[in-house]
């Protein structure tokens, strides 16, 4: 075992050296643009600030107000929180599911690939403003759908209940890129695995179970992290789409964020808000990190 | 070699960027605005005609997307590269000027013939501030062939509608798929083809029906909240309903849509409220044929003046911006482009007050709404004796209460999913909070 | 059991797993042919809104075909949509960010994935971190720089910082496809003389290539719906981008859905264009290579 030497790796100087060279510019984009601006923000949080006038020493108080007075805070968490779990379990069972299927011997493949992977490279924006002719309650086609079908129409975007997993939706139909990574990660299972796993009897779906995942860990892994984070982050919808509403249905943290320092010019507040979401995306992220030795099949990494 | 290939062609692409500015002896400004490309189009015929006329001062424009307007000026005062001058959201005009961004232009029309209507002048703490660079009010449009159809007489532009007729006169202009009309026996509210009445629900649109019903959003000197009185909350309800309970009005929950565009224009809704602008940026381009009436009256008859001004900024050039402003913000300069097209009405009281100042907008052959008798009832008349500034003049902070809080609490209203009154019990503390905050 | 019966029970199995398999396919193929069907429909239904007027589309019930195929909305879109100009300013942002981010991606990720040294976990994390970070949380602060900078009105901030290792993700998937390349290739070079920073351009840049191409994708994808900044930094219309020029439309009295509609359409062409040149890369690459081993 190489562990009891790991404690005194002698470290070479011509690679130390390489090594800085090779990660200047990321260090330098770390420090310049990400932590000096956020200890900018950090400080901010601090005060009050209008953007125009003079700033006013707090202490904490946006925090105390954020935690125990504002009416939206508590709704827009939980809304966040809702909207990323659907789309983060959405986004992976849907794109492993197509990923699945595109694996298999069919007619047609890359056209299949394209059509799937095409919502993910069109502007966000753009196919939020065009899903408001879906979604909408009067003009919409889901509603004319449902409507023609017997049914009665549905407030997709116009009910607090539904906003949230309406717009996780969208996110799922967006995933592409998941779909790309995870076939990637399919053709790289060993044949051999479920080949030998056939010949001791093990049917389609003890083999998915029993081979596939475990192989997969490392791939559904950062697939997990890079969904769950950019979900927690979410914005664009609520910007393009349904402005926050109704109630704190698609008030997300990042739109909360964003209309407080942007549109009600409270710059301190909205730092402060910016904190609170960084530690609670930090949360999770750690219980993701924390928990993947236990599920990560690591397949002779070093694990480094 | 397709590697250089590649960054040669990225550096020939950054060549642009390298541009310098001419120097021609003029003292350069920027006046920023908003607007889509019609509007930029009218922006830029009038500088031109400015930068002609003199060969002192030449003007550049600085075109800013409108949803992000307001914080992208704040962006340029934090890092001091404001404009020299330009339009000013209407909710961030106390902000402006309490902030000391703009620079004051009370005196700006001191000793001038025309003096601007007093229910469009800016005031913090009753001291003037900024002057709206038109005047705008809400009327209600309808459309003349879905009355016919329906043989219901048409809004009258001397007495407007009560609440209730409204109601019932929307009532009669509604119908679904079989026909019915809403309160008929077998009336499928799922199924409407035509909707009777489109009550524009924008935030700020709101607080006319307030004033309607006897009630008021803010107090006159703008330190009070009064939102939370009955008739205020009643009269939000009372909109509300329009699509919740009499289903005469189609669900507008994200208050984005307009009832022109919606409605009148696609032939589903007879009757929508809405800005004098409309008669000339929507209604020129829509085949159709409207009217206009005054809006129904709750209790009061009364409606709401707005509109944003053009702002100097403190900064060096600030004298030359200054003399662009005030040329700029008269009605004969943009005459053509904004008046005789019917987006702006004039904001001096001479063409409210005079005849011949009458015969000069509403008059002129190239005004869009045709129809002069009916104008000067509801567009002449109606400002002078009616029109009430919107909360904005007077009350601070109105970024805050009406654009995020309102804004934000009143769509689970529109949504029916929670009563005016619940969400307004619920906001109140925090807007009270809001208006007095700097 | 005698051998001739384990045998025809075993070709039966085989004959029975080969129709299995073939009727599984065919299941397959249908289910994608519906599941693609459903992801079209909405782009369809852009398409098709493209093609009506204002008017028409708010008409009920919605209408599945346009009623009237106005292409001529294009037609007028481009009047004021400056579709080449945009196309080129989003251009001029783009290339060069994407070229840096995926050049300075692969170094960082590289170090982080093959050498050894001082404070490489610390990096690391802090790498790492700076992905929770909301990028708008940054946006006041860096805008005060760049205009100190006196570079505001000037691409620089939107292109600069992705010459800065351009993102942790970017960092992380190439050090993950690092890692899957096998160690002996470069102790090998290593031993013939080369230096990091050789075998880094002649081993490992060609086995990564497919994931190189992903970072671009992916950074293309990212600065194209980057609004927030772009609003921020570009106030000169001569300078706009495609998604700021889809605001034009949206005035300050009133939203042209239809034009709306058309430029969305417009806009969705280059990223389609970059999907089709990249795809052979990404796709048959990233499968090649593999996220592993």
């Amino acid at each position: 075992m190489t562990v009891p030497l790991k404690k005194k790796i002698r470290y070479n100087r011509a690679e130390t050296r390489a090594a800085w060279i090779l990660l200047l510019p990321s260090v330098i984009g770390l420090i310049c643009i990400t932590y000096l601006p956020m200890i900018a923000s950090f400080t901010l949080s601090l005060f009050s600030w209008n953007g125009l006038g003079e700033m006013k020493f707090l202490r904490l108080e946006n925090y105390t107000r954020l935690f125990t007075r504002d009416t939206k805070f508590y709704g827009s968490l939980l809304t966040t929180l809702e909207y990323a779990g659907i789309s983060v379990a959405g986004s992976i069972v849907y794109s492993m599911i197509i990923a699945l299927l595109l694996n298999r011997k069919i007619p047609a493949r890359g056209f299949f690939r394209a059509v799937f992977y095409l919502p993910y490279v069109l502007p966000a924006l753009a196919v939020y403003l065009g899903w408001k002719w879906l979604y909408d309650y009067n003009h919409g086609f889901f509603n004319y759908g449902i409507k023609l079908l017997g049914g009665s129409s549905v407030k997709f975007l116009d009910s607090s209940a539904m906003v949230t997993p309406s717009l996780a939706c969208i996110a799922v139909w967006l995933s592409g890129n998941l779909i790309v990574i995870f076939l990637a990660g399919l053709q790289n299972v060993p044949r051999t695995y479920h080949e030998a796993a056939e010949i001791d009897g093990a049917n389609a779906w003890q083999r998915f179970w029993g081979i596939t995942i475990p192989c997969m860990t490392p791939i559904i892994f950062y697939n997990l992290l890079m969904s769950l984070v950019t979900n927690l982050q979410v914005i664009t919808p609520a910007l393009s789409l349904t402005k926050g509403g109704p109630g704190t249905g698609s008030y997300f943290m990042c739109y909360m964020l964003y209309t407080q320092a942007f549109k009600s010019h409270k710059y301190g507040y909205g730092s402060a808000i910016a904190v609170v979401l960084f530690l609670i995306i930090a949360v999770f992220t750690g219980i993701l990190f924390g928990t993947s030795k236990s599920w990560i099949f690591y397949e002779g990494d070093d694990k480094a | 070699m397709k590697k250089v290939l590649a960054i040669v062609l990225c550096l020939a692409l950054m060549l642009p960027l390298l541009a310098l500015a001419e120097g021609d002896g003029r003292v350069h400004i920027t006046y920023s605005f908003w607007g889509n490309q019609t509007e930029a189009e009218s922006v830029q015929a009038a500088l031109d005609v400015f930068n002609g006329m003199q060969d002192k001062i030449f003007v550049e424009p600085m075109q800013i997307p409108n949803e992000e307007y307001t914080q992208t000026l704040v962006n340029y005062a934090i890092a001091d590269q404001l404009p020299d001058c330009g339009m000013v959201n209407e909710n961030a005009v106390l902000y402006f000027s309490r902030n000391g961004v703009m620079a004051d232009v009370s005196d700006m029309y001191a000793g001038e013939e025309l003096q601007p209507m007093d229910c469009i002048t800016f005031r913090d703490a009753g001291v003037p501030v900024g002057y709206s660079s038109c005047n705008e009010i809400l009327i209600l449009y309808y459309n003349k062939d879905m009355f016919d159809a329906a043989n219901e007489p048409y809004p009258s532009a001397d007495t407007p509608y009560t609440w209730d007729e409204f109601v019932e006169v929307a009532k009669r202009l509604t119908f679904d798929e079989a026909g019915k009309h809403p309160g008929e026996e077998g009336f499928n509210p799922e199924k409407i083809v035509q909707y009777g009445a489109f009550v524009n629900n924008w935030t700020w649109q709101m607080e006319v029906w307030a004033l309607s019903n006897g009630g008021a959003w803010f107090s006159e000197d703008g330190n009070e909240c009064l939102i939370n009185s009955p008739e205020a909350i009643e009269s939000i309800q009372k909109v509300a309903d329009l699509a919740l309970v009499e289903h005469v009005a189609p669900l507008n929950v994200i208050p984005e849509d307009n009832g022109i565009g919606v409605g009148i224009g696609s032939g589903t809704v007879a009757m929508t409220t809405d800005g004098t602008w409309r008669l000339g940026t929507d209604f020129p381009n829509l085949e159709i044929n409207y009217g206009i009436a005054p809006l129904p009256v709750m209790k009061e008859e009364v409606t709401s003046c707005t509109s944003g001004l053009t702002g100097v900024f403190k900064g060096k050039h600030q004298q030359e911006a200054y003399e662009f402003v005030k040329w700029y913000t008269r009605e004969e300069s943009n005459w053509d482009s904004l008046v005789l097209t019917g987006i702006w009405m004039p904001k001096s009281e001479y063409y409210y007050k005079t005849e011949e100042g009458i015969q000069a907008w509403l008059g002129n052959e190239k005004y869009p709404f045709k129809d002069l008798e009916t104008g000067r009832k509801v567009l002449v008349d109606y400002t002078m004796n009616y029109a009430k500034p919107a909360c904005w003049y007077f009350t601070p902070n109105t970024q805050i209460t009406t654009n995020e809080i309102l804004f934000t609490a009143l769509q689970s209203v529109w949504s029916g999913e929670r009563t005016a009154e619940d969400v307004i019990t619920e906001i109140y503390p925090e807007l009270c909070e809001a208006i007095v905050v700097d | 059991m005698s051998m001739a019966s384990m045998n025809r029970s075993r070709s039966g199995r085989m004959a029975s797993r080969h129709r299995r398999e073939k009727t599984a396919d065919i299941l397959c193929f249908a289910l994608l042919v519906v599941l693609g069907l459903a992801v079209m429909f909405p782009i369809y239904w852009i398409f098709r809104s493209s093609l009506m007027s204002n008017a028409e589309l708010y008409a009920y019930p919605p209408a599945f075909l346009p009623p009237q195929w106005r292409f001529s909305n294009y037609a007028d879109t481009l009047q004021s949509f400056e579709y080449m100009k945009f196309l080129g300013n989003t251009m001029t942002i783009l290339l060069p960010a994407v070229l840096g981010a995926v050049v300075t991606a692969t170094m960082g990720g590289y170090a982080f994935a093959r050498l050894r040294f001082r404070g490489k976990k610390f990096l690391f994390t802090l790498c790492v971190g700076s992905m929770l970070l909301p990028s708008m949380v940054t946006l006041i602060p860096l805008f005060i720089a760049w205009s100190k900078l006196g570079l505001v009105n000037t691409y620089w901030p939107l292109i600069l910082p992705h010459f800065c290792g351009g993102g942790a993700f970017n960092i992380f998937l190439i050090r993950q496809f690092v890692k899957t390349v096998p160690r002996e290739l470069d102790e090998a070079a290593t031993i013939d003389g080369c230096g990091y920073f050789r075998i880094l351009i002649f081993i490992i840049v060609p086995a990564i290539k497919a994931a190189m191409i992903v970072v671009g994708l992916l950074k293309f994808i990212e600065l194209w719906n980057d609004l927030l900044q772009q609003v921020t930094y570009i106030t000169r219309r001569e300078r706009y981008t495609l998604a700021l020029g889809l605001n034009i439309f949206r005035g300050s009295f009133n939203d042209d859905w239809s034009s709306i509609m058309c430029a969305t359409c417009l806009s969705f062409i280059p990223g389609i264009v970059f999907y089709l040149i990249g795809q052979k890369y990404f796709v048959e690459g990233i499968v090649m290579t593999g996220m592993k081993n």
